[in-house]
């Protein structure tokens, strides 16, 4: 930017101001490996101790398998809201569809729509479709609360390939479909994969639908173990042991992050949460 | 060859436009809408039009999702009573009587009474009642195959015993044939009433709607409602999201995208863990109870201590996670603001504060305006992380609106569910919801977004 | 072959954009559309090769009506004015696109063969291994002409290809195009809305306006007589210069603002008193003729090889020349320079050429 002004009451007014955020985020990672006595808040001592639940499965459960199943969940919302997101989104793109106008009109409503407010209505048809209490369920249910934004998303990058390398497919001989495929499909890729994080991020931190609409299902996820942990008061309160299986958690998401900042920045803009 | 107009056509050319041929439906099209529309349908329209169904019914868990039944219980009658039922009128329904039929036999041959014995009570009483229970034991023992043993004998009788207390119907034909028979000086009317009473099953009534319009708690849900959202939209959402990008915009590029990624991490922290943390941050044994003690503050659970204390948390943490939002958004606005103004506006002498409020804020106008739009609707209908921390509490000084319907139909810890309630409530959100993001939908010119397809085959 | 338009129609939101449009492309010729933008050129373009409908009408290749045909059974071969290559596939990939996507299976070999018979013609063998990305401007003009033409396509349709190159790259280009239609012998449009393209580049110039072909000719016979004010007007470089006034007594013509010049011969007779404009081109002021006009000279543009001069003739009347450089005339010279009455041009109040 531009160095008419000083910088440095800008550094001062941007550190007070993440403080909070810098003293959690900083003591999350510090706490997973070390003791602070009791009544302080500096570390004397340090530890691996909080990592014996990877180990020994009567500090925090099984997170070998609660890892599992939040991976398998993740993955199968990408495996949902993928395919189904990029067809939907190149149909109302580039087809004619009847009443197509009214279906985009419907997309963004839904994709500002806060779609939580139908869980009420989404468990009497996970009721009556005996999907309620299976990880399906779960998976269909997120995976449709998602789409619209999907769509959205996806066609935001249909919109932005040239209309022309379209017309030149089909001048070519290529029906729409093959056109699509072999041409425009490569033409999103970007698009694709920024979405792919984002359902996988997504689905790896879920807790309300698995909790609501999956209780007694057998495969528990991260999210609701690490609650359950928390919730369940039996034993001394560890919150450091929280942190670390939290942390642990946590880790496929940063590097996620990580990896794909840039991409995922895009469509964080467009994002409903919070 | 130069197409002049040629009078003769000019009717036939006129007349075109009006069956101009629409672009043929791209059958693709709907093959590869129709995933998205099946989920859709099934978890997002279907959810919409139930909660709309829902929240005219009393259906909860007592009343079961399926059909009900009708089922006479002690505590119906003492309700009837209240509401004005004569104690007559209870008490022959109440009243038991002995009634020998193929139903009772077929009930006593079950329970294992000897055959000949019932054979014996099938030939002599077959289609007698009882008013007591002691005149038909002392016909019984008349029997000559009644069994030898007083208990045995009154056991047997007993199962000979009918009462439509506790007995389920399934049909309402059923309870009042059974009534009739049992207590026939019960007027039509009351056992219509009883019958009606009777029934176990959800029914269709408006009562969720007048309890909400009546209740005291309303008022202050909407309240906290709108102290919520209206908070943590102002103050983080907007205020911090949009402090937070022009603060950034003036710092090197290095330390503005250290800082963007800290306040992007409380969205892409799985909301449990980020509970987790702030529980940590405030809880007794915390970090912040554990500093005001050290500098003489006072300490307690400040997420659920003090009923100011838990707004403040609640607020906050809420807010840590939107102001990423406008982050990300006012950022992308303030780039595309070309910086040659900003120079200009320097060479010309302006302070930093001059230079924020004379020419980037009011280029900021759209985006707030966005930014107040979208989160408002995603704010009214969040309750996952105040479900995680405050819950609430202390006491319902913190529940907001979608929480309470949430916890209304699918969490309490009472165990009675009461979906119809939770369902009204919801749909009140929904209601509001579609109002709203149709507004915007107008604000932000949706017709704008709309081209139509270039291809026409 | 030929191609045929047959009172074709086309609207959008029910508003026509074309009606009742008539044109006819001969056998191997080239015909350039030209117009001002929005006129309607890429609009019959994208409906001769099926990607828009028409609303009425008929387009016929030789004999055979294709109104009701997909873009993909027309063999029309389109070259857009970004190329619209394909980004990720290669050039090789690109051009050999329309033999793979055809429904019986050619044999690799063939296509291979195919594609570099086209790139020979084309001189783009060395690029056949590249991205879109990797080519310059003109290389990618190439293998969209190559990827158009490697179907032998019945038409060869071409979207402004030029407008995208730099000024050298578009001589060359120009040459290119022509030669390759010729070497081919196909049936050509090309849309532009620069003349000297279309002048160059074609057999024939169809020229256009708000959805409707105003005259069609060759190059020559368009500029010596255009049809109307319009065609005269788009037509020449620098413009046509027109003068609004009347026609006087003796053959001679007048303006409000004084100027007065004799009428072209075969108007000399013409009655007093009506309305016409004339058609001064630059070429024909300062070069000998009948008539002549002094002023004041206000602007002088060098060009090189030839000069253009603005010459003040009347208060609010500039004229316009076009002369080999001199340096003898500077500005504020006055100058008495003859025009060449009998090649100017006259149209009547409704614009069309008496
Ligand atoms: N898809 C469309 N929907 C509505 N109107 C259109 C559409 N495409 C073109 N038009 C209108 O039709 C007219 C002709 O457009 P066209 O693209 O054919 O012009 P053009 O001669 O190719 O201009 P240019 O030289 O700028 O490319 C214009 O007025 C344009 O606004
Ligand atoms: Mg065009």
């Amino acid at each position: 930017m531009t160095r008419n002004f000083a910088l440095f009451p800008l550094m001062v007014v941007i550190i007070l101001v993440s403080l909070p955020l810098m003293t959690m985020y900083g003591f999350l990672i510090l706490d997973t490996f070390t003791d602070a006595p009791p009544g302080e808040l500096w570390p004397d001592e340090f530890t691996l101790r909080h990592w014996r639940f990877l180990w020994d499965m009567s500090a925090a459960g099984n997170v070998w398998m609660a890892t599992l199943n939040t991976a398998v969940l993740a993955l199968s919302m990408v495996a949902v809201v993928v395919p189904v997101s990029s067809l939907a989104g190149y149909a109302i793109s580039r087809l004619n569809l009847p009443y197509r106008r009214f279906f985009l009109a419907g997309i963004l409503v839904m994709h500002a729509f806060p779609a939580v407010t139908l869980l009420i209505g989404v468990f009497f048809v996970l009721k009556f479709t005996g999907l309620y209490n299976t990880m399906i369920g779960v998976i269909l249910v997120k995976g449709a609360l998602m789409l619209p934004f999907g769509i959205w998303i996806m066609k935001g990058f249909y919109d932005a390939v040239p209309w022309e390398i379209e017309m030149a497919g089909v001048q070519d001989g290529a029906s729409r479909l093959t056109v699509f495929w072999r041409l425009i499909v490569p033409q999103v890729k970007p698009g694709l994969v920024a979405l792919s994080v984002f359902a996988f991020l997504d689905g790896w931190g879920e807790y309300l639908l698995p909790r609501v609409l999956a209780p007694g299902s057998e495969m528990t996820v991260m999210s609701v173990l690490l609650n359950q942990l928390i919730a369940g008061d039996d034993i001394g309160f560890d919150f450091n042991l929280f942190k670390t299986v939290g942390v642990f958690y946590t880790l496929p998401v940063i590097a996620l992050f990580v990896i794909f900042q840039n991409r995922l920045m895009t469509i964080f803009g467009g994002g409903t949460k919070g | 060859m130069s197409s002049f107009a040629d009078p003769t056509l000019e009717g036939a050319r006129s007349s075109r436009p009006s069956r101009a041929r629409r672009a043929p439906v791209s059958r693709l099209g709907l093959i590869l809408m129709a995933p998205a529309m099946l989920l859709l349908t099934l978890f997002f329209f279907l959810p919409v039009a139930l909660t709309g169904v829902f929240a005219f019914t009393d259906l909860s868990t007592s009343t079961g999702i399926g059909r009900g039944d009708y089922v006479v219980t002690p505590n119906l009658l003492r309700e009837l009573g209240d509401r004005g039922m004569s104690s007559a009128d209870l008490e022959a329904v109440s009243r038991a009587s002995v009634t020998v039929d193929a139903e009772t036999i077929e009930r006593a041959r079950a329970a294992g009474v000897d055959g000949r014995f019932l054979d014996d009570i099938e030939g002599d009483f077959l289609g007698r009642s009882f008013d007591a229970p002691s005149d038909f034991e002392r016909d019984l023992r008349r029997l000559r195959t009644a069994p030898r043993r007083a208990r045995d004998l009154k056991s047997a009788a007993a199962l000979f015993e009918t009462s439509v207390l506790n007995q389920r119907f399934t049909t309402s034909d059923g309870l009042s044939a059974k009534l009739e028979t049992l207590a026939p000086e019960v007027t039509p009317a009351a056992r219509a009433q009883i019958v009606d009473a009777s029934y176990t099953g959800a029914r269709f009534t408006t009562e969720n709607f007048e309890r909400l319009a009546t209740q005291k708690e309303t008022a202050r849900l909407v309240a906290n409602t709108f102290l919520y959202v209206g908070a943590t939209l102002s103050l983080f959402n907007v205020g911090l999201g949009l402090f937070l990008a022009v603060v950034l915009f003036y710092t090197p590029k290095g330390m503005s995208s250290l800082f963007s990624t800290l306040w992007l991490l409380p969205r892409i922290t799985p909301v449990v863990l980020y509970a987790v943390m702030w529980k940590w941050f405030t809880w007794e044994g915390g970090f912040l109870p554990i500093l005001a003690e050290q500098v003489g503050l006072p300490s307690f659970n400040y997420m659920k201590g003090s009923v100011v204390t838990a707004w403040a948390t609640m607020i906050t943490l809420n807010g840590f996670i939107g102001a990423s939002f406008g982050l990300i958004l006012f950022s992308g606005a303030l780039r595309a603001i070309p910086v040659q103004q900003l120079w200009a506006s320097e060479v010309d002498g302006a302070s930093r504060w001059q230079q924020v409020r004379r020419i980037i804020l009011p280029q900021m106008r759209w985006p707030i305006l966005f930014v107040t739009a979208y989160q408002t609707l995603s704010l009214l209908s969040s309750y996952e992380q105040i479900w995680l921390t405050t819950n609430g509490g202390p006491g319902r000084t913190t529940t907001v609106w979608a929480l309470e319907a949430f916890k209304t139909a699918l969490s309490n810890y009472t165990g009675n569910l009461e979906y119809g309630m939770g369902a009204a409530m919801a749909l009140v959100l929904v209601v509001v919801g579609l109002v709203l993001s149709l507004i915007y939908l107008r604000l932000f010119k949706f017709n704008e977004l709309v081209g139509r397809p270039k291809i026409e085959i | 072959m030929r191609l045929h338009l047959d009172n074709f129609t086309k609207c959008f939101d029910g508003t026509p954009v074309i009606e009742g449009l008539n044109l006819t492309v001969e056998d191997g010729e080239m015909l350039a559309l030209l117009g001002p933008s929005g006129c309607g050129k890429s609009t019959t373009l994208l409906s001769i090769c099926g990607i828009y409908r028409a609303d009425g009408g008929r387009i016929l290749f030789g004999d055979r009506d294709v109104s009701a045909l997909p873009s993909q059974r027309r063999n029309v071969g389109v070259v857009f004015q970004n190329y619209a290559l394909y980004p990720h596939l290669t050039v090789e990939e690109n051009i050999a696109f329309p033999l793979t996507v055809q429904k019986k299976r050619t044999d690799k070999a063939e296509v291979a063969r195919q594609v570099r018979e086209i790139a020979e013609l084309i001189h783009i063998e060395a690029l056949l291994s590249r991205r879109p990305a990797q080519l310059s401007g003109g290389q990618q003009q190439r293998v969209a002409l190559a990827r158009a033409l490697v179907r032998k396509p019945d038409v060869l349709l071409l979207d402004e290809p030029l407008a995208n190159l730099d000024a050298k790259l578009r001589l060359e280009m120009r040459s290119e195009i022509r030669r390759l239609q010729l070497e081919t012998g196909i049936t050509a449009i090309l849309v532009t809305h620069d003349q000297v393209e279309a002048m160059s580049m074609c057999d024939r110039v169809a020229i256009m306006d708000k959805g409707e072909i105003l005259q069609i000719d060759s190059p020559t016979e368009m500029y010596r007589a255009p049809a109307n004010r319009f065609v005269a007007g788009f037509l020449g470089n620098p413009p046509i210069t027109f003068l609004d006034g009347q026609t006087a007594q003796e053959g001679r013509f007048a303006m409000a603002e004084g100027l007065t010049l004799p009428l072209p011969a075969h108007l000399r007779n013409m009655p007093a008193g009506r309305p016409i404009a004339l058609g001064l081109r630059p070429e024909h002021f300062g070069h000998g003729g009948a008539g002549q006009a002094s002023g004041r000279v206000t602007f002088v543009e060098p060009q090189g090889r030839e000069m253009l001069f603005d010459v003040q003739a009347a208060p609010g009347v500039t004229l316009r020349s076009i002369q080999p450089t001199r340096d003898d005339v500077a500005i504020g010279d006055e100058v008495t320079w003859s025009i060449d009455a009998d090649r100017m041009l006259a149209f009547d109040a409704d614009g069309r050429r008496l």
